[in-house]
């Protein structure tokens, strides 16, 4: 296990360091440079070349890239140019709301999605085809529908008409209790696509579980259906379950971005959306970098716990 | 559907599918008719759409703001009295042509780096897969949303980002297909006979690779689609007054509570789209692919 985890580890250290350098050329790529880009036609010659300085697009490249380097590691990400605001401390009072948004997405989803893949997993193999089908046929509907649409349709019900949930208001840890109230249509919308997702990949790998030799044998023993449906199958089912929790992470982040704009939620999504539209460039390249950390480190986490439930497993 | 045809098609001794008969079992798949059945009435619309009366996607009507659904305007009018029956179709054609040049693109630079990745080995493979992994870092709507604050709005730049962020899912899975292909022993058969590399890899391992492959494209194809109409709703995409399914759900969201209709009918075209093309990928695996057949 250690050594696994060691090698995992490096793998995730190299990835960090190729999505460092990639986001950080690609953006030297913009036509004429970021400074230009950002000021459009509103800076002269003399404060676009202060703009310059101030953003170090003086400097050689490869000194550039050294000091991107040391500011990450402590955390620095300079200022926004427009607001003059630390984006450290922006990122930092944002980045909790995204968060929990996806933590208590993904709790909602496993809470769901399990016992709903599991139970159409055992219709279809006690062969009533009319019920798992009508499961399975919603999940393939739900799990497309584009998730601003969903989202929509949830601000339009719930919050305008039924009045249920604040639709606006400030997004804070501060006070709980509407801080659960705002993020908790964002949390259902994404709950719909990753659900259904996720109830497929249950279904699927429970119906294959159940005919295997070892399931007739715990039924022949007399044990109740439920016992055997959920701990039995359900746990020799759980590895491609993990595996789905912890790549659907990724459709769940993209997830956040819409929501975090329908529902005016001040997350990292917002953030990058804002900073796309004001042309912060060094804003969208350190979040998209946060971002892909985020990613790699859930799917790190995924790698591990797929280790640990099945020692066989070895990269 | 006989099981002589599919063994013809993977049997190394024609690698070449009889293309008319296996597209002759595609369309008499009850999941490709159910694909099309939703597909083709659209597409029709979408053609037919300058001879219908209907009013021209971008003319405004000052005297019909807002109009509730009608036989004139089915799926109302917006706040500038546009008729959003009209807008939509128009913004089918981009979603089309945004999913069918994504798949494409992708396709072809996924094919060509996944099969040099997997045939080849080595140094190249090394190269092209940490490229890959790096790429597939990034969650595929935030890699796009990055590339369009470089490559800038519009229909091409949104076609090249959400094709950029699904090139290393194609080359991944091409390369394992090649990967699991090398090893098969009618390949070592080719190989006992003095089979030259090329001859293997253009006569008996890419002609394997394209029943799944195109699986795969029509996915990404409907992803695409996705995709692209999260851009433009999030005002990083196609921009308004071309219309796109996208910014049409954006423009409406707004006026939600006084006009339901103009966000939530388009929003129900692209659900129906992505529905048929994931559907039409489940008709060429289970034509195509002997072993999927249940």
């Amino acid at each position: 296990m250690f050594a696994f985890a060691g090698k995992k580890l490096i793998q995730l250290i190299v990835t960090t360091i190729g999505v460092v350098t990639l986001v950080f050329f690609t953006l030297r790529l913009i036509p004429g440079d970021a400074a230009s880009a950002m000021a459009g036609d509103t800076l002269s010659g003399e404060a676009l070349e202060r703009l310059r300085d101030q953003m170090g697009l003086n400097e050689p490249l490869m000194s550039q890239y050294l000091t991107y380097w040391r500011k990450l590691l402590v955390l620095d990400f300079g200022e926004t140019i427009t607001t003059g605001l630390s984006a450290g401390e922006l990122m930092r009072a944002a980045a909790p709301i995204t968060i929990s948004i996806a933590l208590a997405t993904i709790v909602v989803t496993v809470l769901l999605a399990i016992p709903l893949g599991t139970l159409a997993a055992f219709l279809a193999h006690k062969g009533k085809k009319g019920l798992d089908s009508l499961i399975t046929g919603a999940a393939m509907v739900l799990d497309l529908m584009p998730s601003f649409w969903t989202g929509l349709f949830f601000l339009l019900f719930f919050s305008l008409t039924l009045g249920l949930f604040p639709a606006s208001g400030t997004v804070s840890l501060e006070n709980p209790g509407h801080f659960l109230q705002r993020i908790a249509l964002p949390v259902m919308v994404l709950s719909v696509t990753q659900v259904a997702t996720m109830a497929r990949i249950t279904r699927t790998a429970v119906l294959e579980v159940l005919s295997e030799d070892y399931i007739r044998t715990a039924r022949s023993l007399g044990w109740s259906e439920l016992r055997v449906l959920f701990r039995h199958a359900l746990k020799n089912a759980a590895l491609p379950i993990v595996t789905v929790v912890g790549l659907s992470f990724g459709s769940l982040l993209n997830g956040t971005v819409i929501v975090e704009f329908i529902f005016n939620i001040p997350g990292i999504g917002s953030l990058l959306v804002n900073g796309i539209n004001s042309r912060d460039y060094q804003m969208v390249q350190n979040l998209i970098i946060v971002y892909a950390l985020i990613f790699v480190t859930i799917n790190f986490v995924t790698d591990l716990v797929y280790r640990k439930i099945d020692p066989r497993v070895s990269f | 559907m006989s099981m002589t045809g599919s063994a013809v098609l993977f049997s190394p001794a024609h690698p070449f599918p009889r293309v008319r008969g296996k597209f002759m079992q595609f369309l008499s798949n009850q999941k490709t008719q159910i694909g099309l059945l939703i597909l083709v009435p659209i597409l029709v619309l979408v053609v037919l759409a300058p001879y219908l009366p209907l009013q021209k996607p971008l003319q405004t009507n000052l005297r019909a703001m807002m109009q509730w659904p009608s036989w004139t305007f089915p799926f109302g009018t917006d706040r500038m009295g546009r008729d959003v029956l009209s807008r939509t179709l128009e913004g089918v054609k981009v979603s089309l042509l945004v999913g069918f040049s994504v798949a494409f693109i992708s396709l072809a630079f996924g094919v060509v780096l996944g099969t040099i990745a997997g045939f080849f080995g080595r140094f190249v493979d090394r190269a092209i897969m940490t490229v890959v992994d790096i790429l597939l870092a990034f969650p595929s709507l935030l890699l796009a949303i990055g590339l369009v604050s470089i490559v800038g709005t519009g229909i091409f730049p949104v076609i090249v980002a959400i094709a950029f962020a699904d090139v290393p899912r194609f080359v991944r899975l091409q390369r394992s297909l090649v990967l699991g292909l090398r090893t098969r022993a009618f390949i070592d058969a080719a190989r006992t006979m003095r089979a030259s590399k090329t001859w293997l890899l253009f006569r008996h391992i890419v002609p394997n690779t394209i029943a799944p492959l195109l699986v795969a494209a029509s996915i990404a194809a409907a992803n695409a689609i996705l995709v692209e109409a999260s851009l433009s709703f999030l005002g990083l995409g196609i921009m308004p007054p071309e219309p796109s399914l996208g910014n049409i759900i954006r423009d409406g969201q707004t006026y939600l509570e006084q006009a339901w209709w103009i966000s939530t009918l388009p929003g129900a075209v692209i659900l129906a789209i992505a529905i048929s093309l994931h559907f039409l990928s489940d008709g060429i695996r289970e034509s195509l692919d002997p072993r999927a057949r249940t």
